[in-house]
């Protein structure tokens, strides 16, 4: 049996499980409502949950743009330049394993409680990983590379076209992939801590009057939008791959790059 | 639009592929001294010539491939090919292949090839049809479509090869080019290079450290010493061409062999 049919059947199982434990009895409703109460409980509340989804999704659209651009862009400069990266990568790196949701409340106080507060935290906590990955393509393209460029008469903006940037594609992407779930992340736990709008909001206030159905039609929401999110990354994942060689030929060396077969540019 | 850098135009009756090395020298300056790499080193290399380098590590066979490339200048004397300095790389001129392959893993063999070509702006079918030549050549016909993650040492080398030979340069620099071979697909690609160099004229110079590979490639074999490098001997090598397999155990070869080894010992 091939690993996709495989991983089709653990998902229609873990589906069908979902439907008949709470069902049979085995669990609680109140614990894990089946799937289809929880279906009817999203559907019967369906204009709720569609602002609530309308308010999360602009929120993550928002950080999204800041977290991945000025990640992108801040880890170029860091990347590219010895000083900056003396002085600013030890103190990012220290920065990426504080907690940082302890500066949420901060922010609930410099900018209130809407929407706002939410973009600024979910920003800086997908910035990090998209800065620091986007910083270690730079820094690992191998310099053999540039040098046999140069060699074969390549100007400093063909070397940035033809060779920084496919070669720090993967790794920036793979940032991306992570800064992204983090920005998810960021909006949701922000809005289940204060707020008055969107999923995260939703969740927390039918988690305070048990009604688990529809706690767990947000659960599902969230979990629809971060599989949206990783099919969005792959889709880019393709398209940079078909522009990194100019063919679709390349595809094929990506897909394998991706699973783990051959490693990428950095020697 | 790129500017078109970095090309000499073709001077007509220059001689192509001539190198003139006259009192070069090159200092390093680190933050605790200044290193002497290369000190007064001349060395004229006529057009069509095979000319290796051989010298103790660290006395600036690399920094004079560097220099010759454009890649790097020197700090006093003149170096002239086809009679003009080379104030940075030009392809057109001069082509490198260097001790690593160093193929864009992203981009296949052909587009490897094509990559000097696609720097100039050449339209996409003629650098298609001059890569698929210079992979024919290297002996890599078919191959064009392969990635270099499924090319083998030797295969990757040889599409570094066709990459420093597609432009048609009168001058190819290779630096230890077969050193990260095996010993059997070293002897093949040594034999494979002669025949490429003397199907199309070309200068070459190649740094090795194999006294052997260099005996048996060379015309002439520049011998250097370290600290400061320095040329100590320029032996030719008068063997008959095509060279054999049969020559690496005659007399001539022991005694050349022989007398390399010995500035090398004294000087390493
Ligand atoms: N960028 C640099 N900065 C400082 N010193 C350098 C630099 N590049 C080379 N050197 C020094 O110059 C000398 C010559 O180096 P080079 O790499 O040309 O030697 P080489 O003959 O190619 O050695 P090998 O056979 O080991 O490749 C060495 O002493 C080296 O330490
Ligand atoms: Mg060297």
């Amino acid at each position: 049996m091939s690993a996709a049919t495989l991983r089709r059947l653990i998902v229609v199982s873990l589906v069908v499980l979902w439907e008949l434990l709470p069902r049979l009895g085995v669990i609680p409703e109140l614990f894990l409502p089946s799937l289809s109460s929880t279906i009817a409980a999203g559907w019967n509340d369906a204009g709720e949950y569609g602002h609530a989804l309308a308010v999360t999704l602009y929120e993550v659209g928002v950080s999204m743009l800041f977290a991945c651009g000025g990640g992108i862009l801040a880890g170029a400069i860091v990347g590219s330049l010895p000083r900056p990266r003396v002085l600013i990568m030890p103190m990012v790196s220290s920065l990426y394993a504080v907690p940082l949701v302890i500066l949420y409340p901060v922010f609930t106080v410099w900018l209130g409680i809407g929407s706002e507060s939410k973009i600024a935290f979910a920003a800086i906590y997908g910035f990090l990983p998209t800065m620091l990955s986007t910083a270690a393509g730079i820094q690992t393209i191998d310099p053999q590379l540039l040098l046999a460029a140069r060699s074969m008469g390549a100007t400093l903006s063909q070397r940035l076209t033809r060779v920084i940037i496919p070669a720090a594609i993967p790794t920036v992407l793979s940032g991306l992939r992570v800064g992204g779930a983090l920005v998810i992340v960021g909006v949701v736990v922000s809005e289940m801590l204060i707020s008055s709008a969107g999923i995260g909001y939703l969740i927390s206030r039918y988690r305070t009057i048990l009604d688990s159905p529809h706690v767990f039609a947000g659960v599902l929401l969230v979990l629809a939008m971060a599989i949206a999110f990783n099919a969005a990354i792959k889709w880019i994942e393709r398209k940079a791959s078909i522009w990194q060689t100019g063919t679709r030929e390349g595809q094929r060396a990506a897909d394998e790059i991706q699973a783990g077969t051959i490693q990428p540019a950095t020697a | 639009m790129q500017p078109l850098a970095n090309v000499t135009p073709f001077k007509p009756g220059s001689r192509a592929g001539a190198i003139q090395i006259s009192n070069v020298g090159q200092v390093f300056k680190t933050a605790t001294q200044d290193v002497v790499a290369l000190s007064d080193v001349s060395l004229d290399i006529k057009p069509g010539r095979f000319v290796v380098l051989v010298g103790p590590s660290g006395c600036g066979k690399s920094t004079l491939l560097m220099m010759l490339a454009g890649l790097r200048q020197q700090t006093s004397g003149t170096i002239l090919i086809n009679e003009a300095p080379i104030p940075q790389p030009d392809p057109n001129r001069v082509g490198v292949i260097f001790q690593e392959p160093s193929l864009f893993p992203w981009l296949t063999a052909e587009e490897n090839v094509e990559f000097p070509l696609a720097l100039r702006r050449i339209p996409r079918s003629d650098r298609r049809a001059k890569a698929v030549d210079a992979l024919k050549l290297v002996g890599l016909e078919g191959f064009g479509k392969r990635h270099p993650h499924e090319l083998s040492g030797g295969m990757k080398q040889r599409v570094s090869i066709a990459r420093g030979l597609v432009q048609d340069p009168p001058v190819l620099l290779m630096d230890e080019p077969f050193a990260a071979l095996d010993e059997q697909t070293r002897m093949t690609m040594g034999d494979e290079l002669l025949r490429i160099w003397a199907a199309t004229g070309k200068t070459v110079v190649f740094v090795t450290h194999s006294l052997t590979e260099a005996v048996y490639l060379a015309d002439e074999v520049v011998v250097m010493s370290a600290r400061p490098g320095r040329i100590v001997d320029h032996l030719t090598i008068s063997l008959p061409r095509p060279r054999t397999y049969e020559m690496l155990g005659g007399e001539t070869f022991g005694t050349l062999r022989d007398r390399i080894w010995r500035h090398i010992r004294k000087s390493a």
